[in-house]
């Protein structure tokens, strides 16, 4: 091979090793090694193939150029043992992936035959909706789980189908109207996990984000007793009368606060809200500012989202964020 | 019995524009050849259209929280693309390159349904602009080209968009059930009467093998949009789970179509590429036994797959099980074409024409389409990626770096027989390296946005995710290398148009019988034929001393 040639075919393999390094070391998943360990697998397998092809058509192209227009080569063909030794050792590599495949598979998806989940997230369009029925728990957007275990997730959807996808806890599982799909989450270490709904749900399924929030077992216990104790309902005269306006102003007929009479789910469970450390699916973080600018103009910040422009006056939202903001 | 049945020719010629004079005939013509070239002119007007809508996506995903275009027109623009590109660009390019070629290939006058012909071309184009009328109509369809309920049913999409979608969805499908009932039956009965069916140039097998697969999939589609139209019309709950139906049967009947529509897609560029490398390595093809029966075995396998774009839905181990097996299995004939076109180049005398350039293009681009979709049957690996941008890379490496890609091998291979003029092959190496790097640019690094978590779909994302900007960035600018490339190739195509025709009957010395009359055909293509005693029987014409070895 000429050394030009060498040259060429050394940055190709250097290309391949890339696509190799990128599928094997970008994941964020550390959910389970067999998962990594797929990946690694198909991306030395991959990328062999591929430096083949590349190197072949490349390789070929150059060598069999023809010199001369009317050049005509041998008409034969290539041994056909050449075939059939190809379609045997792409056998023996389906035979691999297969077999290692529905071994993870298992491992990954050993769901009890009597699930009795630790947390079930409900979609809507577009927020998420989490109940702990083992503690009573029911919030929205913020969702805590302890490290070191593995909690059996339950997830379902209001309206139309989403899917719930935290690539460093888990799987992706659909959520899908009128059935119930199951699967593991775990974390092991404490810290934020970032995720998405992908399934195209609507108009703002891009910002349909997550953020699970790995507590460390006491820090978990602590926030789900902060969860469960009653919401605070007096304070300042402006939180009374935000209050009142929260009552008045049909608030009360898609938003739930748990120890009050209301207990709609249409729009998220506001209990302890002022306790959350962002809103609108991870969009924004809570602050007085953010939240009177929604109040504003919902639309204005999540166009086309659910909830209405109320055309509140600005001392009816700074009376409404004060009372919301202090559901602590 | 003989499967030969004779057609009467008619005492009255059908209509073509060729004959007579006037506008009309353009659309009272049944010529397969001038049908054809509609079916082609259709598909680049769509495929600009859907070109358009790609560079507006792009545009707004190059930098985060972009406000370029409201979610809404988003939504229905990254619908329409798909829907556009899928049924309206690329399978009218490929029956259109069929209709045209499929009588030539072997050795006919007309196809076996000349009005049938027409009545799927109007169809489509019907159906076609008729999608495009609801933008006109309150908005256009928003629910993602593969349009699962009941984000698509009334209460989730209330314009009128999703009723244009299943009417002009279900008017393409008739058209393309009717193409494909007529090129099965133009092989059954047309061909040569010399010509056996294992004689077949390959690219008129996979179009035969085509027809069955068009058969037997669009009546599967046009099965669901009904139902969804009868459900969004009449008030009906078959995909509605709130009060009874089932929002998963809806996916059952999309894939089951859609699987196949991924081959139907695939196998006539399969055709295109297994003609273009022999004929410019001057050699017969590698394996055309192995290319022939795995066709076969990939249109069967083709209907047992679709689980795999379902294997997120929370279906049991055993039933994805069984699919990742059925989804691995039909990967092996379909990589070891790529192997078969590889091993036909070896020890050739290569033409380094457009035409091969772009097969070559192919090759590659498609073995990386194909190894990111074996990707998604290994089941926990699709666990994470399926719904990503990695989805998005791997469907525009099969659909543009595999099926455009092979149209546009074609179209350079075929241009000087459909108009009796070569394109220019120095605009057309403009044309394929804007395009190939372009391509490259824009999708490649997509696989990797979909490994660090983007989905699919999404008309903005939050700034604060680490390389998420710069590669959709780089994303983005790789479009518009692809777009100068498609304005080369349009520039291509009128200068070409301008020159008289001089193109030779058969200007690539290839074998089969298109090439046997003149370049571009008269309205009657032949009126005698060459022997045919073998797969190529203009070489045999050519070289009576080294024939091909006889097969009748």
């Amino acid at each position: 091979m000429p050394p030009q040639q060498k040259i060429q075919v050394y940055i190709l393999a250097i290309l391949s090793m890339l696509m190799i390094k990128t599928f094997t070391s970008i994941f964020w998943t550390n959910a389970d090694d067999s998962t990594n360990q797929l990946y690694t697998y198909f991306g030395i397998a991959a990328g062999c193939i591929l430096f083949l092809v590349i190197f072949f058509t490349y390789y070929f192209s150059k060598k069999y150029r023809a010199k001369n227009p009317d050049e005509l080569p041998e008409q034969k063909e290539i041994s056909h043992k050449f075939e059939l030794f190809i379609l045997i050792v792409a056998s023996c590599i389906t035979v691999f992936f297969l077999i290692l495949s529905i071994n993870t598979m298992q491992k990954i998806q050993d769901i009890p035959e009597n699930p009795k989940p630790d947390l079930v997230i409900t979609g809507h369009q577009w927020w998420w909706e989490a109940s702990y029925p083992q503690s009573g728990v029911l919030t929205a957007n913020e969702i805590h789980i302890p490290v070191g275990k593995r909690i059996l997730l339950e997830v379902n959807s209001a309206d139309v189908i989403h899917s719930w996808w935290v690539p460093a806890l888990g799987r992706k599982i659909d959520m899908i109207p009128g059935l119930k799909n199951y699967i593991w989450l775990y974390a092991d270490k404490p810290g934020e996990y970032l995720g998405t709904c992908s399934e195209f749900c609507g108009v703002e399924h891009a910002r349909m984000r997550i953020r699970v929030i790995a507590d460390t077992e006491e820090d978990f216990k602590t926030w789900t007793k902060s969860q469960l104790e009653p919401v605070i309902t007096q304070g300042t005269p402006l939180f009374d009368k935000g209050k009142s306006l929260f009552e008045q102003k049909t608030c009360t007929n898609c938003h739930g606060i748990n120890g009050t009479a209301y207990s709609e789910n249409i729009g998220p469970n506001l209990t302890h809200f002022g306790s959350r450390k962002r809103f609108l699916s991870d969009m924004k973080p809570v602050t007085r500012e953010n939240l009177k600018a929604w109040l504003t103009n919902p639309q204005d910040v999540k166009p086309g989202v659910k909830m209405p422009n109320f055309i509140f006056n600005p001392d009816e939202v700074e009376a409404l964020t004060e009372y919301i903001y202090n559901l602590k | 019995m003989s499967l030969f049945i004779d057609i009467p020719e008619d005492d009255d010629q059908l209509p073509a524009i060729n004959k007579d004079s006037g506008r009309l005939l353009w659309i009272a013509s049944v010529d397969h050849k001038q049908l054809g070239i509609m079916y082609l002119w259709l598909a680049l007007f769509f495929f600009l259209i859907g070109g358009i809508e790609a560079m507006i996506i792009r545009a707004q995903l190059a930098s985060a929280d972009n406000d370029l275009i409201s979610p809404e027109l988003y939504n229905q623009i990254f619908t329409m693309h798909g829907t556009t590109m899928i049924f309206l660009a690329l399978m009218p390019a490929l029956i259109g390159l069929a209709t045209y070629l499929l009588p030539l290939m072997i050795g006919a006058n007309e196809m076996a349904f000349p009005r049938l012909n027409a009545f799927s071309f109007w169809m489509t184009c019907m159906g076609g602009f008729l999608m495009y009328f609801s933008f006109f109509a309150g908005g256009a369809p928003d629910a993602g080209w593969f349009n699962y309920a009941p984000l698509s049913e009334n209460n989730y999409s209330s314009t009128a968009g999703v009723d244009y979608y299943l009417v002009g969805l279900i008017l393409t499908g008739m058209g393309s059930i009717g193409a494909g009932l007529n090129f099965v039956t133009t092989v059954l009965t047309l061909r040569s009467p010399q010509m056996k069916l294992n004689m077949l140039p390959l690219f008129a097998w996979m179009i035969f093998i085509n027809g069955f697969l068009l058969l037997a999939a669009f009546p599967l589609l046009n099965a669901g949009l009904f139902m969804m139209l009868i459900d969004r019309q009449f008030d009906a709950h078959f995909f509605i789970p709130s009060t009874g139906g089932s929002a998963i049967l809806w996916q059952h009947f999309f894939w089951a179509f859609g699987h196949p529509e991924v081959y139907i897609l695939a196998l006539p560029a399969f055709g295109i590429i297994s003609e273009v490398i022999p004929v410019f390595s001057r050699k017969p093809i590698f394996g055309y036994k192995f290319i022939a029966a795995s066709t076969v075995a990939i249109a069967l396998l083709a209907f047992g797959v679709w689980i795999h774009h379902m294997f997120a839905a929370g279906m049991s181990n055993t039933v994805n099980g069984f699919f990742a097996a059925s989804s691995m299995l039909i990967g092996i004939p379909t990589g070891i074409k790529v192997i078969n076109w590889i091993g036909t180049m070896y020890k050739g005398s290569i033409r380094m024409t457009v035409s091969m350039m772009f097969a070559m293009a192919f090759l590659i681009d498609f073995t990386i389409g194909g190894l990111s979709g074996a990707s998604f049957a290994i089941v926990p690996i699709d666990w994470q990626l399926t719904d990503t941008y990695y989805v998005v890379a791997h469907i525009h490496y099969v659909f543009l770096g595999g099926t455009a890609f092979g149209i546009f091998a074609g179209i350079f291979y075929w241009f000087p027989k459909i108009s009796g003029r070569h394109l220019s092959e120095k605009l057309g190496k403009w044309h394929l390296w804007l395009f190939v790097l372009g391509f490259n640019m824009t999708f490649l690094l997509q696989h990797v946005l979909g490994i660090i978590g983007m989905p699919r779909r999404v008309y903005t994302y939050p700034a604060d995710l680490s390389y998420w900007e710069i590669l959709n960035l780089v994303s983005s600018l790789g479009a518009i290398f692809m777009f100068a490339g498609i304005a080369v190739f349009l520039w291509n195509i009128y200068v070409t148009l301008k020159k008289p025709r001089q193109a030779e009957d058969n200007p690539w010395e290839a074998w089969t019988l298109e090439w046997a009359t003149t370049s571009p055909p008269q309205l009657q293509n032949f009126t005698s034929l060459p022997p045919v005693h073998s797969r190529r029987p203009l070489w045999d014409l050519k070289h009576p001393d080294n024939p091909d070895k006889k097969l009748n």
